[in-house]
């Protein structure tokens, strides 16, 4: 994605102009959300569906996240879901074989390993985000069937398990894990000079090497970290659904890049941010639910997603703080 | 590095690439044993790995060449049409086929007939070609039947889902054709929702976890696949629901064998891809050795419960070879 | 040929732009052609050369739409799902007994409503176009499902194969398509002002706002014409089926926006051209041909494909940095 360079007004940059009208007109959806849903579903406001709701949007959101940190930077990276199908495959056959500790490691390091490679094909071969993601998403998924054969496993031992079906009091432990990512990657973001990079990066790319920071170090960071994530988020799934194979990965993408735009972070770069993402995945959630309850066929939600994301982007544009990016 | 530098090296990695992509180069063409082209809908649902697994078997008892095609991206269609258009220069001794859409596959299953190739096909019956003959099980009959045993042990009646397979495909539709069959035959069933899974657990589990919540009661669960069904089982189980509901599957899988010793589910159907696999390439070959091949090899229905899933626990690698005999001489 | 006050507002020599910049998809296919020469006895026999042709004459029309969109610094996702559409809704128009002229006047009126709503969302609302067709994509996949209710339309009447099995003078229809296409987006593109424009709102955007044109009109027609090429696109796939498959076209988009790339167009400041697609677009043909040749396992093909498009683009750039 090329990210304009025209120079703005600084207070069309200043961070806060721009979240409070995310967050403002994303707590109106929100709020608009839940009031339709409850009036039209009498099973919308109940105990279980909401917890079923919280869980699905904290696994959508930790297949975002990473995502988000590298379209903050003016990038895109296609291959989130192979990487994550991936990882998957790899620590669920270490996991299935008793080898915990090293299939956690392993999904990890799968993919540190591929986002890394994604980093330095953008950065030092000077290969188009797009394209170099785009073919990240053929490897990693050619590579999960090489390994798998064809072949499922399935049964993980409960221990592990509790990380994606487990509870702790009434939340499910996802729901906690994507609170704390939340935080951490919020954290990061506004309070360390990675973060602080991540932004001037997607803002001003130009303007961010000519000040002297390594912006090839950083990028390749953060897409190491997207690919980090991925795997982080691959356990959370294989521990969630109990078996992997090397489908998994399908149609996680769009689901992901539709979430982080709901939250308001523009594909442009230098707008928006994690907490966005969490709030997109808690809409994303929430539409799919209400969909399922009120009984729309299935083959009207992409369309609706597609809907969503055309009225939540329009909604940024119009709000005017985006028209200035784009001129 | 200058520009004839860069050339050069760029025709050395890519020399390079191609030797290494030697080890993978297969021995079709003009080999002394047959080779039989065996296709695949795709290379991640493990129900095709069985029926390679049977393929393979069968090729190695009958001194064949067995050649796996799939398409790169999971049942892609146009993709299967590119593999058929290829597969045909490549003139192997047959084809045994199963298409990723039974209808958009004709025009070149035609091309591959007007090649000369005989063509013996599977688990998807196509229609306006010509097949050496056709193997598989009666879908819709294999639906009709599970339901009916389930609405059996359900006493005729109680509220129920259905979780559907791809809605193209036509072994979903035939199932799909059965389970209305035996639901109008039995006036207590209500049918709650009807919803595509697409034949995959994730999507399956989240279809089936929102409809928990808007159906608090749910008697018993009609699943296309086992791949679905074991992911909508532990849903269940994880809600607390697992012993109030039935969940019937198809195919066999062990994770569905495997659940129903466990109680986890209540029924499958033994839709064996080896055993197809083997049988097809079986008559594939009989038919290249002049042997007589019968129109149509159907494999009959059998359902697996808790009181014969022990016979239904072995893995592909381990399942034993179906005998020609038994099920060539018409039903078996 | 370039204007020193205005550097993008003339184009390059078409000819000159695939020479000097001879695309990584340029090498590729030569890589591959000698390859697949020497390794497999069937590449170069006259049923497998005429294979491959029909079958990258698609993605060539569904490309060279595209390469106008990414000139403009653009991208359309929904080409693919558009194609499904277009074609599912000439189907079911041709068995409803409606004539053919209707059915197919229908389906690429609708292709250009779809390409003027990704157009004007770009162009007026300044939406990023990624997101933008991303969402027209969910939309016209919905829709094309919705409307064959997840089935294939067939029993197309006999007279339909013609798009595909049809031809004039011994050369097959697809192709003739194909070439049609290659001609009128020729000559849009390199002997019009809307083509300048093209290139102009790639390269110069700001320049051509300040400069008072009327370049949101044209922006538009970029995409609106995307849209129309994906409807001519459809009918041929259609034939080649003999159904209409409302996901027929997934994944298209991005093996176009590939061979675009492929074929030395640049994501940015509007650089590239058609020729470049066209190659860009066989070279993704032959690999994948040659790969089923060749006889390499599906699983390790996936692979394959996601190495050579990186290796063929990283190349090109590295190139591009050192010329």
């Amino acid at each position: 994605m090329s990210a304009e360079t025209t120079k703005f007004p600084s207070r069309w940059t200043s961070l806060d102009s721009d979240q409070l009208f995310v967050v403002v007109s994303r707590l109106i959806a929100l709020v608009l959300l839940v009031g339709a849903l409850s009036f039209l579903s009498p099973y919308f406001l109940t105990w279980p569906n909401l917890i079923n709701v919280l869980r699905q949007a904290s696994l959508q959101f930790m297949m975002s996240a990473g995502l988000t940190l590298v379209i903050l930077t003016a990038g895109i990276d296609l291959s989130v879901g192979a990487i994550l199908g991936l990882s998957a495959c790899i620590s669920a056959s270490l996991i299935s074989s008793g080898y915990v500790v090293l299939g956690i490691g392993s999904a990890l390091l799968a993919g540190t390993i591929c986002g890394v490679v994604n980093g330095v094909m953008v950065t030092i071969s000077r290969i188009p985000p797009f394209i170099a993601t785009y073919g990240m998403l053929w490897i990693a998924f050619g590579l999960g069937y090489v390994f798998m054969k064809g072949e499922v496993i399935y049964g993980l031992p409960d221990s592990f398990r509790f990380i994606g079906a487990g509870f702790v009091g009434f939340l499910p432990v996802p729901v906690i894990v994507a609170v704390l990512l939340l935080l951490v990657l919020h954290f990061m973001l506004h309070r360390t000079v990675l973060g602080r990079s991540i932004y001037a990066i997607g803002g001003n790319p130009d303007a961010a090497r000519l000040s002297g920071m390594p912006v090839t170090r950083r990028l390749i960071t953060v897409y190491g970290l997207s690919g980090f994530l991925a795997g982080f988020a691959a356990l959370v799934v294989i521990a969630r659904v109990n078996a992997a194979d090397s489908s998994l990965g399908e149609d996680l993408l769009l689901p992901a890049i539709a979430a982080v735009c709901l939250g308001g972070t523009s594909l442009f770069g230098g707008v928006g941010g994690i907490t966005g993402t969490a709030v997109g995945s808690l809409i994303l959630a929430l539409i799919v639910n209400g969909m399922n309850l009120l009984g729309v066929q299935t083959f009207w939600q992409s369309g609706v997603m597609g809907a969503i994301i055309l009225i939540s982007v329009l909604v940024d544009q119009l709000g005017g703080t985006r028209l200035a990016r784009q001129q | 590095m200058d520009r004839r530098t860069f050339v050069k090296a760029t025709l050395a990695a890519g020399s390079t690439a191609a030797f290494g992509a030697m080890p993978q180069l297969a021995s079709a063409q003009g080999g002394k044993p047959a080779t039989i082209a065996f296709f695949v809908k795709n290379v991640t649902n493990p129900f095709w790995k069985a029926c390679r697994i049977g393929a393979e078997k069968a090729g190695k008892a009958l001194g064949v060449t067995v050649e796996t095609v799939a398409p790169t991206k999971p049942d892609n269609i146009e993709e299967q049409t590119r593999l058929v258009e290829d597969w045909i220069v490549k003139k192997p001794d047959a084809f045994v086929f199963v298409p990723v859409d039974y209808k958009a596959l004709v025009p070149s299953i035609q091309k591959a007939n007007t090649a000369g190739i005989p063509i013996v096909n599977y688990n998807n019956k196509m229609t306006d070609v010509n097949i050496v003959t056709y193997v598989g099980s009666d879908d819709e009959v294999m639906e009709y039947e599970i339901c009916k045993d389930l609405f059996k042990s359900m006493g005729g009646k109680g509220k129920i889902v259905h979780i559907d397979g791809v809605p193209a495909a036509i072994t979903a539709q035939a199932r799909k054709k059965g389970f209305e069959r035996a639901v109008k035959e039995t006036p207590g069933i209500e049918v709650l929702a009807s919803q595509p899974g697409n034949y995959r657990r994730l999507p399956a589990v989240q279809v089936f976890e929102n409809l928990m919540q808007r159906f608090p009661v749910i008697d018993a669960v009609v699943s296309a696949n086992d791949d679905m069904a074991v992911g909508i089982a532990e849903a269940l189980a994880a809600a607390g629901r697992g012993g109030k509901t039935k969940v019937i599957g198809i195919d066999g899988i062990p994770d569905a064998t495997a659940a129903i010793a466990a109680g986890k589910m209540f029924a499958t159907a033994d839709f064996s891809g080896h055993d197809q696999a083997y049988l097809a390439v079986t008559a594939a070959v009989r038919h290249l050795r002049g042997q007589p091949v019968p129109k149509e090899i159907m494999l009959p229905v059998v359902i697996v419960n808790k009181d014969n899933v022990t016979k239904f626990m072995k893995t592909p690698e381990e399942r034993d070879p179906p005998d020609w005999n038994t099920y060539a001489s018409g039903k078996a | 040929m370039t204007d020193a006050a205005h550097p993008q507002l003339v184009s390059r020599s078409p000819v000159v732009d695939a020479v000097v910049n001879a695309p990584g998809a340029f090498y590729l296919l030569a890589i591959l052609s000698v390859v697949l020469a020497i390794w497999t006895p069937n590449f170069f026999s006259t049923a497998n050369l005429a294979n491959v042709a029909l079958q990258v004459a698609v993605l060539t029309i569904v490309a060279l739409g595209m390469t106008l969109v990414i000139l403009t610094e653009g991208i359309d996702l929904s080409l693919g799902p558009l194609l499904g559409l277009c074609g599912v809704a000439a189907a079911l128009l041709v068995t409803a007994g409606y004539p053919l002229p209707v059915a197919v006047g229908s389906a690429l009126v609708v292709g250009m409503i779809f390409g003027a709503v990704n157009g004007t969302l770009v162009a007026v609302v300044g939406m990023p176009p990624f997101v933008v067709t991303l969402g027209t994509f969910g939309i016209a996949q919905s829709v094309a499902t919705v409307l064959t209710k997840g089935d294939s339309v067939t029993s197309l009447p006999p007279y339909y194969r013609w798009f595909n099995d049809g031809a004039f003078a011994g050369i097959p229809v697809p192709i003739w398509a194909t070439i049609t296409v290659f001609a009128l987006t020729w000559f849009l593109l390199y002997r019009t002002k809307f083509g300048r424009y093209v290139f102009a709102i790639g390269g110069n955007r700001r320049a051509l706002i300040l400069s008072g044109t009327r370049v949101n009109a044209y922006h538009i027609a970029v995409y609106v014409y995307a849209g129309l090429l994906a409807g001519i696109a459809s009918f041929i796939m259609t034939a080649r089926m003999n159904a209409a498959h409302p996901t027929i076209g997934v994944g298209i988009e991005f093996d176009a926006i590939a061979a675009v790339i492929l074929g030395g167009t640049s994501f940015e400041k509007g650089r590239g051209g058609i020729v470049g697609t066209v190659i860009g677009a066989l070279a993704v043909g032959v690999l994948r041909n040659g790969l089923n040749l060749l006889g390499v396992g599906t699983e390790w093909q996936v692979a394959i494909v996601g190495i050579v498009i990186i290796f063929a683009v990283g190349l090109d750039s590295l190139r591009k940095l050192n010329a």
